[in-house]
Parts: C-alpha cells; sequence; structure tokens
C-alpha cells in the first residue's frame, strides 16, 4: 500500500470528512441525528385526525343553517357530532402525556407563542361552544327539556363552532409546522392548509356517512360531496406543490414506502378514488359510506404520514444543519 | 443577571469530566453500556438525562501529511439557554420558563409530558425522560427521596437547569466546577462575550481557525448564553449551522391555514344556498 | 525511580505540576498527560494560552496530541533513539547551554582511560562479567581522579578530574558526544519511524525555548517506564534538560507524573520490597549489611547529603523499635529483615506458582486485573494456602477462583475478604506528583462493616502481638518491641478501633526522644536537620520531617493558594519546596539567569538565598563559597553546587553509580520487538532479567508469527475495578477495545465496532475493533512498515462492564533497576472474531519445570550477539 493512501477514506469516521466541500454536502456526526425525534405515537395521530373531523363539522354547521332548514339534520348531526368528538379530544391527549395526572397543567397559561396551548384553549372554546350547540339541539329533539335550548343560541354557537371549528381543524398543522423538524417546518405553508382541508373533507365524509346510514337527507348528502370534492381536490393540490417545494426534505413523506403507502392511502384513495366516486351520476348508500370511509381513512393516514415522516426527518442530520427558514 | 456557559473547544481534551459531574450532581442515570464504535464518544447525544455530552470528531492527517495536521476534536455540548428558546415558546404549561439568571428552566413538577418542546429545540437538545422505576436508581442514591427521583424522572421532559439549585446558593454548575482546563467557563454572559472575542482575536493571530458560535449572529434564535469557540464548521460538532426559531413559522402557517379555512369556507357557502324559493 | 535518583539526587518530579504554566515549551513524552493526569493538565493548557508550544511524542494520537501544536508518532520502544538523536542535535549545532552545563553538570569530569564505550563494544560496556555472574562490574564507569590537597591542609584528598574547557576527549561531554554520533534524524527515521521533518522541528523547538531567557519543561509517565530500558529512557530525557539548562529552574524540570493518588507516598514511606521510608536502603544479606556500623559506611557518602544517613537510619529506628533501640543493641538493627533477592511483585508472583509462598495479603490492589501472565498469576494463587482481600470491591483478583474456565472445587486457596473504608471515609494523607502532602478529612462513615486501612494493619499488629506476648524466642522481639500505639484521642473512633492517622505522621514527622516519656508527649521535631545519630530523635521517614514541627500543626492540612508555587497549600517534601535543586535558578554568582525566569536567588544584602520558593541549598552558603576539598558533605560542594544529594553536587550526564545497565543511555529493542537492533548487534538490554520457562513463553525477537507492535495503556473514563461499577463512568466506555489503523483494519478484514482478539504467546484477549486514523502505520526509513495495536489496560471480568484484562497477554520481564514489566512494548497478532474460551487448565498443571528459575528468582537475559 502506497503512503499516499488516505486514511480518511479508510477510516469509519469518513462521515466526519470535509469540512471545506460545498454548502449542502455536510459533515455529519456519525450520521447521528442532530434533532430528537417528536415523541408522539397513535394517540396525536388520532387526536389531529378526530379533532380535524370534529372542526370540520363545527363548520359544517353554520353552512347547513344557511339553507332554512333544508340541510336540518345535517345541522343536528354535526352538532352531536362535534360534541361527541371534542369530548374523546382530551381523552385521547391526556393519554399520550407522559404524566396524565397533570394534564390541567396545561390550563395554567394562556400562550400566544405556543400553537399547544392555543389549541388547548381552542378546543376548550370548541367544547364549550358545542357542548352548548348540541344541548340546544337535545332540547329542539324533544331529548332534554326544550326551555334549556335558550344556552346554545344558534346567532351564537354557530359562528362559534364554525371559527373556532375552523382553527381546531388548522392549528394541528401549525403546530408541527412551527417546530424545528426540518419536513414541517418547510411545510409551514402546506401542512397547516393541507390539514384544514382534510379535516374538512373528513367531517364531509362523517356527515355525509352518517346521514347515509340513517338514510336522510339525500339532497345534504350531494352538497356534502360536491364540498369534499373540491376539499379534496385541494388537498390534492396542496400535497402535490409540498412535495415539489420540499425537494429533498419531503422524502420522508413522499419517498420510499411511507412515499408510497401516502400516495396509496390519502392521495390515490383518500382523495382520487372518492372524487371519481363522487363525480358518478348515481349514488347509491353504499357509495356514500364507501366514498366517506376511503375519504376518513385518507385523512387519517394523512396525519400518520406526517408524525411518521417527521420522526425520520428528525433523523436526517443534514436536513437539521440548515433549518428551513 | 444573566449567567452561561463559554465553552472554549481549543480546550477542551474530552475528559468528559463535565458529563459525569452532571450525571452525578443532578442523579441522572446511566443511558446503557452500549460501545458504538464512534471514537471515543459512547453516549452519543445529548437527551433527556444527559444533559452534558462530549462530542469527538476525529480528522487523521492522510499518509503522506505531516502527522500533526491530524484532528481530534473535541466539544462539550450542552443546552444553549438561548434568548429566543424554542422550547420555552412552544411549552403548553408554562413549565419551561426564563428564571433570574436567564436560564431556560424546566420546572420538573409542572411538566407534564406533552413533547411539545422536544421537536421545539432548534438544537436537539431536550427530550423525554422515559418512564422507569426509579425508585431504585441504578445508582448510589446521595439521600435525595424517591419522590424527588420520581419527579424528576417520570415521563417529563429532561434538560440542563444551567445548575438551578446550586447558582441559587452561589455554586458553579457542577460540569463548569469539573472542568479541569476551564474548556467550559461559567460567569456573566456580557463577559463572558468580552473575553471570547478576545479570545477568538488572539487564536486568529496565532492562526487558529476559531470563530465563536452562538451570539454576535444574525439569527431568530439571538443570542446563546451557552455559546461556543469552534474551530470548523458548526455541522462538523452536529450543531446546525443556521438554527431557526421555529415560531417564526407561525404567520405562515396560520395564514394558510386561515387562507384554506376561508376558501373553503367560501366554496361551501356557495355549495349550500337555500334552493331557489 | 533511579533514572531521575541517580542523574539528580532525588526520585522525584523535579518540579511541580503548577510550575508548568511557566514553561515556554512542554515536550510530553511517554505519557498520555491529558488523559491519565487531566486535572494536571489544566496548567499545560495555561502555558499553551500564554503562549508556549506543547509536543507530544506518543505511538498512538491521543487526547493530548489533539490539543498539542506538534504530534509526532513514535514506535514504542524506541525512545532512546529518539531522545539520544535529540542530545546530539543539540550537541553537534552546538546548541547547549554552555555556561549551565559547565558549571551544574559533570560534563567536565573526565572518565576513566579503562572506560569503554557501546559505540567501542557494539552495544555493550565495558566491565561485562559472563558465566555465572551475568552483569556488569561496574569499576570502570567512573571518573578520572586528581590528588589535591585537603581544605585544611592535612594532607591530600582524592577529587575527580575536570576539564571546564570541554576539550578533552575524556571529559563527560566528549564521551557523550561520541556515544549518540550514530543517532541521528536518519536513525530517528529509520527506529523510531519518526520523520525527519518532524524531528528536526521538535529539536528547533527544544533549543529555541530553553537557555537563559526560555524554558522548556518534559513530562512523562509509564509510556517511558515500563520497559526493560525504561531508567534509561528517563536518563536520556535527564541528560537532554541538563544540556538545555532546564532543570531546577522555573517552566523546566522533568514532571514525572505518578500514579496512584498516592503512589508518590507509597514509595516514600516504602511500600517497595527494597526500600525502608525516605529512599533508605533495604538491608541485604548480599551485602555488606550484617550490622548497623557496617550498614551505614556502605550507605552514608562522604560528601553531598547523604552523608546524613546515620542520622536518618538512627531515628528511624528509634521511631521503630522506641525504648528497644539503644545505641549498646545497635538501636536494635538486627530486628529489621534482611532482603535474600528479588522480592518485587513479578519474582513473588512466579514464587508463589512454584508453591514457595503460602499466604498472601493483597491490599488495594487487583494484580488479577493489573497484572502480567494472568494464566500464570491464577495458578500462582491456586497454589496458596491462604489468601486475604483488602478492598472496596470484590476484584478480580479476590474473585480468580470462578473466573472464567475455573474449577472452583480444584482451588485449595482459603479465601478471605475485608471490606475496607474508601478514601473519603477516613482520614489520613496522600501524597501527590508534587511530592505533597494533603491531608483528607473523613467525610462519610465507612458503609458497612468496613475499616480502614490503618486499622487493618494497627489490629492485626496488636493481635499478632498479643499472641506472642509471653514469648522469649529473641526473634520475636522484633514485633513485640515495636512502638505500637497510636489510639486515637476521640473516644467514638476508639471504641471502633480505629487508630489515629495524624499520631502516625507526626511520629513521621519525628520527635525528640525523652527516657520514659510516651512519644505522644514528647517535643516534635522541627524538620530533618534536627534529626541526630544518637538516639535522641526518633523519625519514621525524614523526609516528612516537618510537615507536623509540633503537635497542633499539620501542614498538610495548609490549604492557603495562590497561582504558583502556593507555598501555603500541603506540604511538599523535602522541607515544603516545590522546584528541587532550584539553586540552579541563579547563575554561579547568585544572579538569575534572567529577569523572565527568576525564582532562588542570593540576597547579597541578608547574606541568604531567597526567592519564591523554599530555596534548595543551605541558605546561608554564599555563591562564592568555595568547596573544601575533603570536607563532609555539603561542605565539600562550592557555592554554586546545586545538586547538593550529589556527591560532587552536580548533575549527573554520565552516572558513575547505581545504575546496572550502563552509565549512559543505550538503544536496546523491546524484548519482544518487530525488527533487530540495528544499532548494535546487542539486541535487548543485556541485563534485563526473565524466567525461561513454559509458563511464561515469550513471543520473542522479530518473530513473524506476531507481526505488530502491541501497547497497553489507560482511559480518562477508567482506572479499573471502581470506575466499572460507576454507572457514570461505565457508559461512557462500556467496553474493552482495540485500537487499530485502517490499513490494518482492511488486511485483516476487521471491522469497526465489531470483536476482534488480540494474541501473544501468554494468551488472548477479545475486544471490540476501534479502528481510527488516528493509529499512523509507520514507515521505518525506507523499509518496513509496522503496524501498532493498542489496547487499554482499564478492564477486567468484573464490574457493570465485564471485558477481557491485557494481563492475559503481557509476558513476565524485569527491568534490571527497577523490576519494572514491559507491558508498553509488546508484540502480537490480531484476527476478527472472538477468542477461544478459556480452560483454566494451567491451574492444575504440574508446575512446568523452571529452566533456570530458583525460588521464583529470574535470571539475567546476558549476551546475544549477531554475527
Ligand atoms: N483515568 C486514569 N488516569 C490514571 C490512571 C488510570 O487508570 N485512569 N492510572 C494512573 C496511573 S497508576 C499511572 S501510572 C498513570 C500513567 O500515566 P501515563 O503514563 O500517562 O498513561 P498510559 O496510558 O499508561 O501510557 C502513556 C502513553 O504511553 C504511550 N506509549 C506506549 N509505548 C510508548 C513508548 O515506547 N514511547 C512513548 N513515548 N510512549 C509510549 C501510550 O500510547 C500512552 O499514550 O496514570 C494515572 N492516571
Ligand atoms: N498491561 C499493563 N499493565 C499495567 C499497567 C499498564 O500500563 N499496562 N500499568 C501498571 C501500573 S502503572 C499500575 S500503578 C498498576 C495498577 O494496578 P492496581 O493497583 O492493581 O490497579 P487498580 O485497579 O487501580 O487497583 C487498585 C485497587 O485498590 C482498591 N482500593 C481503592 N482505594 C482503596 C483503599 O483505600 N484501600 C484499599 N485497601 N483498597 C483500595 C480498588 O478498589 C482497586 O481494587 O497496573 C500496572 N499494570
Ligand atoms: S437549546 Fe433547545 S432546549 Fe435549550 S433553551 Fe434553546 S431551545 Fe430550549
Ligand atoms: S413536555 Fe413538559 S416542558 Fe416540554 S412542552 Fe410539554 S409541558 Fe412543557
Ligand atoms: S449546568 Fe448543571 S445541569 Fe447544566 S450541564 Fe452543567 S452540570 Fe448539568
Ligand atoms: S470537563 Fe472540560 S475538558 Fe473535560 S470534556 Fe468537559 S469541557 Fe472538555
Ligand atoms: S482522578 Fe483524582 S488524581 Fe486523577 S485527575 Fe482526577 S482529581 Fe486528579
Ligand atoms: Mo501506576
Amino acid at each position: 500500500m502506497s503512503d499516499a493512501l488516505d486514511l480518511r477514506a479508510l477510516s469509519p469516521d469518513a462521515a466526519n470528512r470535509g469540512a471545506s466541500s460545498g454548502d449542502d454536502t455536510f459533515p455529519t456526526y456519525y450520521e447521528q441525528p442532530l434533532l430528537k425525534r417528536p415523541h408522539w405515537g397513535w394517540e396525536v395521530v388520532t387526536y389531529l385526525f378526530v379533532g380535524g373531523i370534529a372542526g370540520g363539522s363545527g363548520m359544517l354547521i353554520a353552512l347547513a343553517d344557511r339553507t332554512a332548514g333544508e340541510d336540518a339534520a345535517l345541522a343536528r348531526n354535526a352538532r352531536y357530532l362535534s360534541l361527541a368528538l371534542a369530548a374523546a379530544s382530551p381523552v385521547i391527549l391526556i393519554k399520550h402525556l407522559g404524566r396524565p395526572e397533570r394534564f390541567h397543567h396545561m390550563l395554567r397559561v394562556v400562550k400566544f407563542k405556543s400553537p399547544m396551548s392555543m389549541g388547548v384553549w381552542g378546543l376548550i372554546a370548541f367544547s364549550a361552544a358545542s357542548s352548548r350547540a348540541a344541548l340546544a339541539q337535545a332540547a329542539r329533539d324533544g331529548l332534554v327539556p326544550g326551555w334549556l335550548a335558550f344556552l346554545g343560541p344558534r346567532w351564537f354557537t354557530n359562528p362559534a363552532q364554525a371559527l373556532v371549528g375552523a382553527f381546531l381543524a388548522g392549528y394541528t398543522g401549525v403546530l408541527i409546522s412551527a417546530t424545528a423538524i426540518p419536513l414541517w417546518a418547510k411545510g409551514k405553508r402546506h401542512i397547516p392548509a393541507a390539514s384544514v382541508c382534510s379535516g374538512f373533507g373528513a367531517a364531509c365524509a362523517a356527515n355525509a356517512a352518517l346521514l347515509a346510514l340513517r338514510n336522510e337527507a339525500s339532497d345534504s348528502q350531494r352538497k356534502l360531496e360536491r364540498v369534499e370534492l373540491v376539499a379534496g381536490l385541494a388537498e390534492l393540490a396542496i400535497l402535490l406543490d409540498f412535495r415539489r417545494s420540499a425537494g429533498a426534505l419531503g422524502a420522508p413523506m413522499f419517498d420510499g414506502a411511507r412515499g408510497r403507502k401516502l400516495t396509496n392511502a390519502t392521495l390515490l384513495g383518500g382523495i382520487v378514488l372518492p372524487a371519481l366516486l363522487n363525480v358518478l351520476p348515481f349514488h347509491p348508500r353504499w357509495k356514500t359510506i364507501a366514498t366517506s370511509a376511503l375519504t376518513l381513512f385518507g385523512g387519517y393516514a394523512l396525519r400518520e404520514s406526517f408524525i411518521e415522516a417527521g420522526k425520520t426527518s428528525a433523523d436526517d442530520p443534514r436536513a437539521a444543519f440548515r433549518q428551513p427558514e | 443577571m444573566a449567567t452561561g456557559f463559554f465553552t472554549d473547544t481549543t480546550l477542551c481534551i474530552g475528559c468528559k469530566a463535565c458529563e459525569v459531574a452532571c450525571k452525578q450532581w443532578n442523579q441522572l442515570p446511566a443511558d446503557g453500556y452500549a460501545f458504538s464504535g464512534n471514537s471515543y464518544d459512547n453516549t452519543m447525544a445529548l437527551g433527556g438525562t444527559t444533559w452534558r455530552h462530549v462530542a469527538f470528531v476525529e480528522q487523521p492527517a492522510p499518509l503522506d501529511a505531516p502527522p500533526s495536521e491530524s484532528k481530534w476534536l473535541m466539544v462539550s455540548d450542552v443546552c444553549k439557554h438561548c434568548t429566543h428558546a424554542g422550547c420555552l415558546e412552544a411549552c403548553p404549561t408554562g413549565a419551561i420558563v426564563r428564571n433570574e439568571f436567564d436560564s431556560v428552566y424546566v420546572q420538573p413538577d409542572v411538566c407534564n409530558g406533552c413533547g411539545y418542546c422536544v421537536p421545539s429545540c432548534p438544537f436537539g437538545v431536550i427530550d423525554m425522560i422515559e418512564h422507569a422505576d426509579y425508585t431504585r436508581p441504578s445508582f448510589p442514591s446521595d439521600g435525595r427521596t424517591d419522590d424527588d427521583a420520581l419527579q424528576r424522572h417520570g415521563g417529563v421532559a429532561g434538560k440542563c437547569t444551567l445548575c438551578y439549585d446550586r447558582q441559587k446558593v452561589g455554586f458553579t454548575p457542577a460540569c463548569a466546577k469539573a472542568c479541569p482546563t476551564d474548556s467550559i467557563e461559567f460567569g456573566e454572559v456580557e463577559e463572558l462575550k468580552a473575553r471570547a472575542r478576545t479570545r477568538v482575536a488572539t487564536l486568529r493571530a496565532r492562526g487558529v481557525d476559531a470563530r465563536l458560535y452562538g451570539i454576535d449572529e444574525d439569527n431568530s434564535i439571538g443570542d446563546l448564553n451557552a455559546f461556543f469557540l469552534l474551530t470548523d464548521r458548526p455541522a462538523t460538532y452536529n450543531l446546525p449551522e443556521r438554527p431557526v426559531l421555529p415560531s417564526t413559522h407561525q404567520p405562515a402557517a396560520y395564514g394558510s391555514a386561515a387562507l384554506a379555512a376561508l376558501a373553503l369556507g367560501a366554496i361551501g357557502c356557495l355549495v349550500f344556498r337555500a334552493s331557489a324559493p | 525511580m533511579p533514572g531521575l535518583g541517580t542523574s539528580f539526587g532525588r526520585g522525584g518530579a523535579t518540579t511541580f505540576v503548577q510550575d508548568l504554566q511557566n514553561a515556554d515549551c512542554i515536550l510530553i513524552e511517554g505519557s498520555n498527560f491529558a488523559e491519565c493526569h487531566p486535572v494536571a493538565f489544566r496548567f499545560v493548557m495555561k502555558a499553551k494560552e500564554r503562549g508556549a508550544t506543547v509536543i507530544h511524542v506518543d505511538p498512538r494520537f491521543t487526547r493530548t496530541s489533539a490539543v498539542a501544536d506538534l504530534y509526532a508518532p513514535i514506535r514504542s520502544g524506541s525512545d532512546i533513539v529518539f531522545l539520544g538523536a535529540l542530545v546530539n542535535w543539540v550537541l553537534t549545532n552546538e546548541r547547549y547551554f554552555r555556561d549551565y552545563v559547565v558549571a551544574y553538570t559533570n560534563a567536565s569530569s573526565l572518565v576513566r582511560e579503562d572506560f569503554a564505550d557501546t559505540e567501542d563494544l557494539d552495544g555493550i560496556f565495558s566491565g561485562w562479567q559472563a558465566g555465572e555472574t551475568q552483569a556488569y562490574d561496574t569499576a570502570t564507569w567512573a571518573f578520572e581522579l586528581e590528588e589535591v590537597p585537603r581544605f585544611d591542609g592535612n594532607g591530600t584528598v582524592k577529587v575527580v578530574k575536570r576539564d571546564p574547557t570541554l576539550q578533552h576527549p575524556r571529559c563527560v561531554l566528549n564521551v557523550l558526544r561520541r556515544h549518540f554520533a550514530r543517532y541521528t534524524p536518519e536513525m530517528v527515521e529509520r527506529v523510531c519511524g519518526t520523520s525527519r521533518d518532524t524531528f528536526e522541528r521538535i529539536c528547533t523547538l527544544l533549543a529555541d525555548n530553553s537557555g537563559r531567557e526560555r524554558t522548556t519543561a518534559f513530562a512523562y509517565a509509564v509510556g517511558w517506564t515500563q520497559h526493560t530500558v525504561g531508567v534509561q529512557y528517563i536518563r536520556t530525557a535527564a541528560i537532554l534538560q541538563m544540556l538545555l539548562g532546564n532543570i531546577g529552574r522555573p517552566g523546566g524540570g522533568i514532571m514525572a507524573l505518578r500514579g496512584h493518588a498516592d503512589i508518590q507516598g507509597a514509595t516514600d514511606i516504602a511500600t517497595l520490597y527494597d526500600l525502608l521510608p525516605g529512599y533508605l536502603p533495604m538491608p541485604s544479606v548480599h551485602r555488606d549489611e550484617q550490622t548497623l556500623a557496617a550498614y551505614l559506611k556502605a550507605n552514608t557518602k562522604a560528601t553531598g547529603w547523604w552523608s546524613n544517613t546515620p542520622k536518618y537510619m538512627v531515628s528511624l529506628l528509634k521511631a521503630f523499635y522506641g525504648e528497644a533501640a539503644r545505641a549498646e543493641n545497635d538501636f536494635a538493627y538486627e530486628y529489621l529483615p534482611q532482603l535474600t533477592g528479588d522480592h518485587s511483585t513479578l519474582p513473588t508472583q512466579v514464587a508463589m506458582r512454584d508453591g514457595l509462598v503460602r499466604g498472601f495479603f493483597v491490599i488495594g490492589q487487583n494484580p488479577m486485573g493489573s497484572g502480567m501472565n494472568n494464566e500464570l498469576g491464577r495458578a500462582a494463587l491456586a497454589k496458596l494456602e491462604w489468601m486475604v482481600n483488602v478492598d472496596s470491591y470484590e476484584t478480580d483478583t479476590a474473585a480468580f477462583w470462578k473466573a472464567e474456565g475455573v474449577d472452583p472445587s480444584t482451588v485449595g486457596t482459603e479465601c478471605f475478604f475485608i471490606p475496607t473504608a474508601a478514601l473519603l471515609e477516613k482520614n489520613g494523607t496522600m501524597t501527590n506528583t508534587n511530592r505533597m502532602l494533603q491531608w483528607h478529612d473523613k467525610a462519610l462513615e465507612p458503609a458497612g462493616e468496613s475499616k480502614s486501612d490503618l486499622w487493618l494493619i494497627y489490629d492485626l499488629g496488636k493481635r499478632l502481638r498479643a499472641l506472642y506476648a509471653d514469648s522469649d524466642d529473641p526473634k520475636d522481639r522484633a514485633l513485640l518491641d515495636l512502638t505500637w500505639d497510636y489510639e486515637h484521642d476521640d473516644a467514638r473512633e476508639r471504641r471502633r478501633g480505629e487508630p489515629s492517622a495524624l499520631k502516625v505522621l507526626q511520629e513521621i514527622n519525628g520527635y525528640r526522644v525523652e527516657p520514659g516519656k510516651h512519644q505522644d508527649a514528647c517535643e516534635q521535631v522541627g524538620g530533618f536537620t534536627e534529626l541526630a545519630a544518637d538516639g535522641t530523635t526518633a523519625s519514621g521517614g525524614w523526609i516528612y520531617s516537618g510537615v507536623c514541627p509540633d503537635k497542633t500543626t499539620n501542614k498538610a492540612r495548609n490549604r492557603k493558594a495562590d497561582d504558583w508555587t502556593s507555598l501555603g497549600w500541603g506540604y511538599s517534601w523535602p522541607s515544603n519546596r516545590r522546584i528541587l535543586y532550584n539553586r540552579a535558578s541563579a547563575d554561579p554568582a547568585g544572579k538569575p539567569w534572567s529577569e523572565r525566569k527568576k525564582y532562588v536567588w542570593w540576597d547579597a544584602q541578608t547574606q541568604t538565598w531567597t526567592g519564591v520558593d523554599v530555596p534548595d541549598f543551605p541558605l546561608g552558603k554564599a555563591p562564592d563559597a568555595a568547596a573544601k576539598p575533603g570536607a563532609d558533605g555539603l561542605d565539600a560542594h562550592s557555592g554554586a553546587d546545586p545538586f547538593i544529594m550529589q556527591l560532587d553536587g552536580r548533575a549527573q550526564i554520565f552516572v558513575a553509580a547505581g545504575l546496572k545497565d550502563g552509565p549512559l543511555p543505550t538503544h536496546y529493542e523491546p524484548v519482544e520487538s518487530v525488527v533487530p537492533n540495528v544499532l548494535y548487534a546487542q539486541q535487548h538490554n543485556p541485563t534485563l532479567r526473565e524466567w525461561r520457562r513454559r509458563d511464561n513463553p515469550l513471543n520473542g525477537a522479530v518473530n513473524p508469527d506476531f507481526p505488530y507492535v502491541l501497547t497497553t495503556y489507560r482511559l480518562t473514563e477508567h482506572s479499573g475495578i471502581m470506575t466499572r461499577y460507576v454507572p457514570w463512568l461505565a457508559e461512557l466506555q462500556p467496553a474493552l477495545f482495540v485500537e487499530i489503523d485502517p490499513e490494518l483494519a482492511v488486511a485483516k478484514n476487521i471491522r469497526n465496532g465489531e470483536w476482534m482478539t488480540v494474541r501473544t504467546a501468554i494468551g488472548e484477549i477479545e475486544g471490540r475493533a476501534l479502528v481510527s486514523g488516528r493509529m499512523r502505520p509507520l514507515r521505518l526509513g525506507r523499509g518496513q512498515r509496522v503496524h501498532q495495536v493498542g489496547v487499554p489496560y482499564n478492564f477486567g471480568a468484573s464490574g457493570l462492564i465485564p471485558g477481557d484484562s491485557v494481563g492475559d497477554l503481557v509476558p513476565l520481564v524485569m527491568e534490571p533497576n527497577v523490576s519494572i514489566q514491559e507491558s508498553k512494548t509488546m508484540t502480537c497478532d490480531v484476527r476478527p472474531g472472538r477468542r477461544a474460551a478459556r480452560t483454566g487448565s494451567a491451574i492444575n498443571a504440574a508446575v512446568p519445570p523452571a529452566d533456570r528459575a530458583f525460588e521464583g528468582q529470574p535470571t539475567t537475559r546476558g549476551l546475544e550477539r549477531k554475527e
């Protein structure tokens, strides 16, 4: 062997080499992650998904109430659904805490800089509005004494649920975007918007399915399908644009096995296929239910992609050296 | 008064006394006994129960170059106690506070383990402390109660406290105290900065490619109360070349969400119209 | 440390670590300073900050190299060539500090005409006795004498003949020139594998940073000592520092970095088998030392400090035997045991193996973790009747009977384990590398039933004395007449049986004997100058005398520091001096060599020596005081002779007496080497000692089966079993690893992080491969490629992170002067994968017939000449 042999090339620490190399080829520290992986698992994925449907349903109520009773069944279902989901959310959230018995520590502060704090208060506000709305709905439906309806006047609950609902559907996207995880930060213009679309679409799907299951208000079902179609296509467009703009940073989400899963479960199965089904001119119940199931599944898969790809992105030191501005 | 660290890597001999002193003072458990094969670094990174970490970067000279050109860089990494701290901004419980020493401090009895600070640190510092049976610590107890151990060790976020407890009684942080070569200098931040600038000038005059990391930089984090003197680019030491404060992403993120909601609301309004009377 | 002792007078570092900050250049060779002495390294970094150049010469690029300004790789075992070439370079380029050399060293002394150098005899000096003796007759390693009139006019006296012009061909400097003439930069390239460029840069740096205005310090540790020529490594460095004029001066000196926290104390107050406290030699049956008079005659020097031997010896005997030591009975001199041979660790281990040792106390040592030839070692322990381990942990030694492959039912040794109090659980002193005693107070009660080591020895002594109380056998008087009364003044400690460590220290300091009075009631002596040879004083270790000058003062407790000499901190022997021989920091006229390097000087006004340290010189002896030929002790020296311990008051470039392997250092290859000795026909140190027996096989010289150099060393993260039980340290270096260069890894198909095996003739161990470009294959001249393999020695079977012990690779061989093993340079082979399981077969194997061994005693290697 020659004396000129470059020991660095042979060394296992070859990765450390090259301070002089170009700006984007970084030396890494034994390929070790720079950032820490988020510790979030299925609970957080589920919450992002559920919160999206709850928020989307909140928006739908106001829309449904615009039509002078044509979509009353939808409004009613959506009120109950948003309450149910708003009630389930804290349970899931508390479950994911490292110290669940201290969940109420979230209530010590209101912190505008922290999307999670904002989200907690948003969820509380949404729950308050939703429970009043649902109570009033129950009064109207004769399930509880009628006078209780005054607790949830629609002039108050509808805009409240719509606005806070929109926030609820979107802030989860803000929450993950406003981190150091390169993929998420890179997606700050896409992830929140995609979350809103996906949440809204999923809310449409969930409500359409509920109506279909109870076999009522087929007009409302058609409207929901139309809105869902638009939301889905918007989501698709946003995700494709995200993929384009993220470049290499998008790899954990869009490439490899996880990319294939995203394509199959969300882009094709959760958006394109439901869209095709929606535009078919005939409307059997099973189709509505199947379309909704596909959309919902796609929505869940999207959240799972976000979280899991975020973890992989955290593991990539090169992505973290020069963090997305 | 803001206190902090000036870590001068040109003085570090990689003895890891800081790492051990930190674990001992804070009664943090060992993280396992795995051999990494990565130079002399077997703990590999900061974490929930490793609040100082000494990194070893080998840059051996090629055989045809003088042996003295070989380099073995060492740096003792720690929480940066950022002026604008991602972890602090993110924390929804207010567990993370800025204390009277201007350090970013996690109150272990307030943290509820939401985990949001973890991806919010641009330096990958803070991490969750796994649940474990710390009632029987893997190390000889120094007499602290089990409650205390549990308080500190179960399911909460952990990182350097800048030895808040020691500072309160006028002690130097354990790591700085243990550092034999003063690679870790503890003190009043402004004073440290002045010293650091002089030191860089001295080293440059001697032909050392010295640079400061974490102060006098134009980024969203602002100055770091724990800053460094490096002799290679930051990435070499597993430090971000350009850290970004996560909350700076919020306007765009909220904006895009709002835009999407408005657009969908508008579409919804178009669709949900009372049929013509 | 006879390397330093014979050169300068005292066997300890000539300086103190805090003074390294004043150096302009620091050469670290033979030590991984930063890793093994991190706290002391603070002062190297301080020097560096102040602009000093730090050089590290080591086979491996270590954490020390990482912060050094200049790193030079070297083939392990070749330092004498490196240092000898430095000497040669300094001489040929006339870069030595001439004024210093002429005045303060024996450079001008004339060597006897019949002395023959290794250059003349191809690798041996004159005086080699073949046949039975196998040793040097050192008669010719001496100076030419001349007769001068006695100072008092009573006849004449013989003194060493000198040529201050340094012209005489036989003056030491010229003998030295010839001796090292072939140690050239080319030779360095060829033998050490260090490039000429790097080597010459080091030469220039050392020379540029020495002289009146500047000083260079050397630091070494066991990277230089654990060799069969270890003492001569240090001698070469000593010669170089003499030539550069760096001894006794601030920022100069030779910093011998001592190992264990109290290893200095252990040699001072003598755990070494051949020393009594204070470096008084242990009497030997092989020398004419059977009576006190004979002993004193043999060990008292006419001139220099050692003219005081009788005071120290008699005071020691008084401290040992109190009233029973009287002038009439030679102060009970005959109670002292006398040496019959080499009873150092390795020969004792072999004797044990051969069934010649019945019982074994192991106190604070773990030979199965840190020893050599563990296979033989385990078999040796199995041959004992009983073994007592005194430790805080069950060491590999205590657990040898259940080691891998050993069937406990076949081990007959009765094993006792006595838990001991750890450092913080007891009072006492430790003497650090600055020769500084520091007192430590007990901070915690000992865990469980542990007691201090002092208790153990004291209590054992009490019990033995009780058992023999009724004996009238004269030989038992040695036990019964001991002063054995160190009862603690604190009632609680007394109840626990703990003796008073302070009283022991007070006795070491010494007191004025008053007949009939208990020593606790006697007056302390203020220092060793007050000791007397007539039995009126007692002192358990004269060099420490002064630490407790009265019953209420304990200078080891002093804690007043400044940022340099800190005379108010602790107590450094002798007499709280920090830099030894500091008279040399002033020129012969008593003025500092330069303002910059001012330290101790003659104050003409007060007519005393003064400065920032305690002067190492008679305080009132003027620089121009003439030597008084024929006078006793220091009076024979002039006021310009700084090395007061030496016969002639000077540093010894040429050592006439005290070394077994030569008056000047000579390069010999290690016992196990991958190359032949290119300088001489003689391959190894002819005086090295070894055991030629089947259970101690050697790889031998240039053995193709063992083509790689092997060295062993420490890690900052570990010491031994103590650290292997500390989770915080264990996680930092959790496995034994083997450092190899990438080229070797590729050639041997060894992958980083995976298992690999290292093999020598002694045995094999496994570890994880750490492949690193920090290990540089060396090219020797234009020839052979040498790969070096490094293994940390801090591992063993016990603890949280068990790993093999390198003791399973190291053979038993010994340096001739200090009986140290050669664990820094060996040869080995490596392969990927794990080792074979151990069988423990040696334990039950018959004792292999010793070829030439008698009672475990080693034999001398002797001459082996290449054709
Ligand atoms: N952390 C820690 N510190 C310790 C100890 C410990 O166990 N752990 N032990 C203490 C003890 S007991 C001692 S004695 C000291 C020892 O202190 P050092 O002597 O500094 O320590 P080592 O690591 O044994 O060896 C020093 C260096 O010698 C190099 N070397 C090997 N062969 C040669 C050679 O032929 N020439 C030259 N120039 N260098 C060579 C090795 O590569 C190694 O880097 O450390 C003390 N300090
Ligand atoms: N291959 C190879 N072998 C070597 C060396 C090398 O470099 N290479 N270095 C050599 C050197 S320099 C040395 S010094 C030796 C060291 O060899 P050892 O002295 O055998 O090494 P340690 O493992 O430090 O063992 C010290 C023991 O003392 C115990 N101990 C600590 N404090 C106390 C106390 O207060 N009282 C008592 N009773 N016990 C206590 C510890 O628990 C530990 O078991 O190893 C030598 N062996
Ligand atoms: S470095 Fe990370 S953990 Fe430390 S203060 Fe800054 S953001 Fe927080
Ligand atoms: S894990 Fe604890 S410290 Fe971190 S953000 Fe959540 S509550 Fe705050
Ligand atoms: S300041 Fe204290 S907590 Fe922080 S790294 Fe240092 S020792 Fe650990
Ligand atoms: S204690 Fe100081 S010198 Fe040692 S590793 Fe830590 S920073 Fe470096
Ligand atoms: S372990 Fe003790 S002796 Fe060794 S460097 Fe640390 S303080 Fe000094
Ligand atoms: Mo040692």
